[in-house]
């Protein structure tokens, strides 16, 4: 299956929990892959903590191979290359994770037949070797965007499951964008059917990620005196009713990652260890992880609208 | 890839023949029905999709001719020109395993210079080298050069892997396949070389990367019983490679049975009756099989694998039925029949 990362404000925090969904998913036994379609700023190689191509490869990403100049796009070995030793080696029982990373100093591209061509054919190679592809496009309305909505209609790829993912914080400024990215004007669902998709199909396959979101209850937040609390609270019941008005309300949110220290320093995946053995990450920005990771999967977590 | 190639041309025993297989799992929800090869391999319009039933339901599609005019690999570094044509087909084997297969023989040419194309057509399948002729420790530089894939100084030489990628991701493409296989599997690239000598041998290596090499002499057999060989080499090599992932993968001695079923089955259902070793390989090239089944054993690894997928499903079975008889209500029981 196809999983495609977007949002419509930068820093989200799209690209790390992407990346780490992939690698939760990849320990949960599937084969996973991840292709950084973010062409003018592919990062994705610093979250994995793979330093070569840390800010995109110099050695024919997809980049170079979207525009037709190498006939396969860069793949890197995650549980082979990452520089992080605790990362290092596949544990049993987990799958391959697998990067495909942009190009260093790629920049975005407009849409051509052939550019779609070899979209397409790279999703219909990846698919018959991967359980899950996730796709992490950039910020805002792209032409990556819009070439993987019209790769998505190919007939080459009906048939075979996409789902999106819009990443949002947690503020009445993100969840009114990001209800703008996908039922507004020029939104996904409008720029979808313009490609030959169903609004309707395309409508069931869009779930929403809130990010970085302080839980009023946590105990973290035991030190705050009860006004704050109670101010929090009463913040957090607008939002939620905000959020419904504009179409993502709960039933079109997949998960909901809490804010975590480690990933307020710094974009990188979180491993059991760093919860367990250093104890600086939070149990439950793992466990939220991983149950994204299991209801992406999850035909069931799909249909309950 | 417009035209058809014809690979037993040639045929004076010059040269070196070099080539890559690569083997996947075809995008398919079923097994491909026999009746479908021909739409589905038929890449060539008007020349026919050879298939066969028997042993194992088998199909091949024409062979393409792909240009090439590149500096080839050697081991010295040497820079060696080659121009000429390669052939590339792909296969489907039991309805379910693709490969995209490539090769071309390595001869040296006359000539000085690049000669007109129709030079080339007229060999479908050789590449030429130009320069310079000189004879046997030449072959050797090329050959090693070939199948060593570690030195990254020498020239990068034929693209065979874009080639079979392209033919494999024709067939994914085609429209009577719904892109729904039962599970996934990576793609293996076996690459080969052989040449004619009074010995017959072979010899495989599965390096650290994953890399597969062999190479092959035989003496006087038709260019297509070396291909058919290594097609079925690559075939086998990539059903033990992939029912052993499935295998380290599905079979976490203390996970719940319904993943350890989910995992397994389809390997199961859609890969053991496929082995087959030899089953299209010509009578006189079977012993290099066979050597290769004492040496690295393939058939001995398969059946100890098979073995231990039906002794942990018996394990299950009883499990399960001892707790049912118990009075226990028995975990999820689908899948173990078959
Ligand atoms: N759950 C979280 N808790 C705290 N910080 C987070 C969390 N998730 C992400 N961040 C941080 O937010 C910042 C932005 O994250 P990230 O780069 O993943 O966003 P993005 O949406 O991909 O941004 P861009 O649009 O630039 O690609 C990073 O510093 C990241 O570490
Ligand atoms: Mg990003």
């Amino acid at each position: 299956m196809l999983v495609i990362a977007t949002s419509d404000k930068g820093g989200t925090g799209r690209s790390v929990t992407s990346c780490n969904v992939a690698y939760r998913r990849a320990l949960q036994g599937s084969d996973v892959c991840y292709l950084d379609f973010d062409f003018g700023s592919p990062t994705s190689g610093a979250i994995f903590s793979i330093d070569p191509v840390s800010r995109g490869t110099e050695g024919g990403g997809l980049h170079s191979y979207l525009q037709g100049k190498i006939a396969e796009p860069q793949r890197i070995d995650v549980w082979r290359q990452t520089d992080r030793e605790t990362l290092r080696s596949r544990p049993p029982g987990a799958g391959r994770l697998v990067l495909l990373p942009g190009d260093q100093g790629g920049g975005e591209f407009s849409m051509t037949k052939d550019i779609l061509q070899r979209c397409t054919k790279l999703f219909v190679r990846l698919l018959e070797e991967f359980d899950l592809c996730v796709v992490d496009l950039s910020a805002g309305r792209s032409y990556a965007a819009e070439l993987v909505l019209a790769a998505t209609a190919q007939q080459e790829l009906r048939g075979v499951p996409h789902r999106w993912l819009v990443f949002h914080r947690w503020t009445r400024q993100h969840v009114i964008a990001a209800s703008g990215l996908v039922y507004g004007r020029r939104g996904l669902i409008e720029a979808g059917a313009e490609r030959g998709h169903d609004s309707q199909v395309l409508a069931d396959s869009i779930r929403f990620v809130r990010t970085a979101v302080v839980n009023p209850d946590s105990e973290e937040l035991a030190g705050l005196r009860p006004t704050q609390v109670v101010w929090l609270l009463d913040c957090n019941k607008d939002l939620q009713e905000l959020a419904r008005q504009h179409q993502l309300g709960r039933t079109m949110v997949l998960a909901t990652i809490p804010l975590d220290p480690v990933l307020q320093m710094r974009e990188q995946l979180i491993s059991d260890r760093d919860v367990w053995a250093s104890q600086i990450a939070n149990a439950a920005t793992v466990a939220a992880f991983d149950q994204l990771a299991r209801r992406i999967a999850d035909d069931a977590a799909w249909d309950e609208l | 890839m417009p035209s058809p190639a014809r690979s037993d041309a040639g045929g004076d025993g010059a040269g070196i023949l070099i080539g890559e297989v690569h083997t996947g799992l075809l995008l398919n929800s079923a097994s491909l029905r026999q009746d479908m090869l021909p739409a589905v391999l038929g890449l060539l319009p008007g020349e026919r999709v050879r298939s066969f039933e028997r042993p194992i339901s088998h199909a091949v599609s024409p062979e393409l001719l792909v240009g090439v005019d590149c500096d080839l690999s050697t081991a010295s570094g040497t820079r060696v020109r080659g121009i000429g044509t390669l052939a590339v087909r792909a296969a489907i084997t039991g309805g379910r395993v693709l490969q995209g297969s490539a090769w071309t023989r390595l001869m040296g040419g006359h000539a000085e210079h690049r000669l007109p194309w129709s030079h080339y057509l007229a060999r479908p399948g050789v590449v030429e080298t130009v320069g310079r002729r000189r004879n046997h420790p030449y072959h050797a530089d090329l050959a090693d050069g070939f199948l060593d894939r570690t030195n990254n100084r020498k020239a990068p030489g034929i693209d065979f892997g874009a080639i079979c990628g392209q033919i494999m991701g024709e067939v994914q493409r085609s429209p009577y396949l719904d892109r729904r296989s039962p599970f996934k599997a990576a793609r293996t690239t076996l690459r080969w070389v052989a040449e004619e000598s009074p010995e017959r041998r072979i010899g495989f290596i599965l390096g650290d990367d994953g890399s597969r090499t062999t190479r092959i002499t035989f003496d006087g057999q038709p260019i297509s019983a070396v291909i058919e060989l290594c097609e079925d080499l690559a075939l086998h090599d990539w059903l033990l490679s992939t029912l052993l992932d499935v295998i380290d993968r599905g079979m976490p001695s203390d996970g719940p049975h319904e993943t350890m079923m989910r995992r397994i089955r389809p390997a199961v259902d859609h890969l053991i009756h496929l082995w087959m070793p030899g089953a299209r390989v010509v009578e006189s090239l079977l012993p290099l099989w066979e050597s290769l089944d004492t040496k690295p054993g393939f058939t001995r690894q398969w059946d100890t694998l098979v073995n231990r997928i039906r002794d942990q499903l018996a394990l299950r079975t009883l499990t399960l039925l001892s707790a049912s008889a118990e009075g226990v209500p028995g975990r999820n029981e689908q899948g173990i029949r078959s």
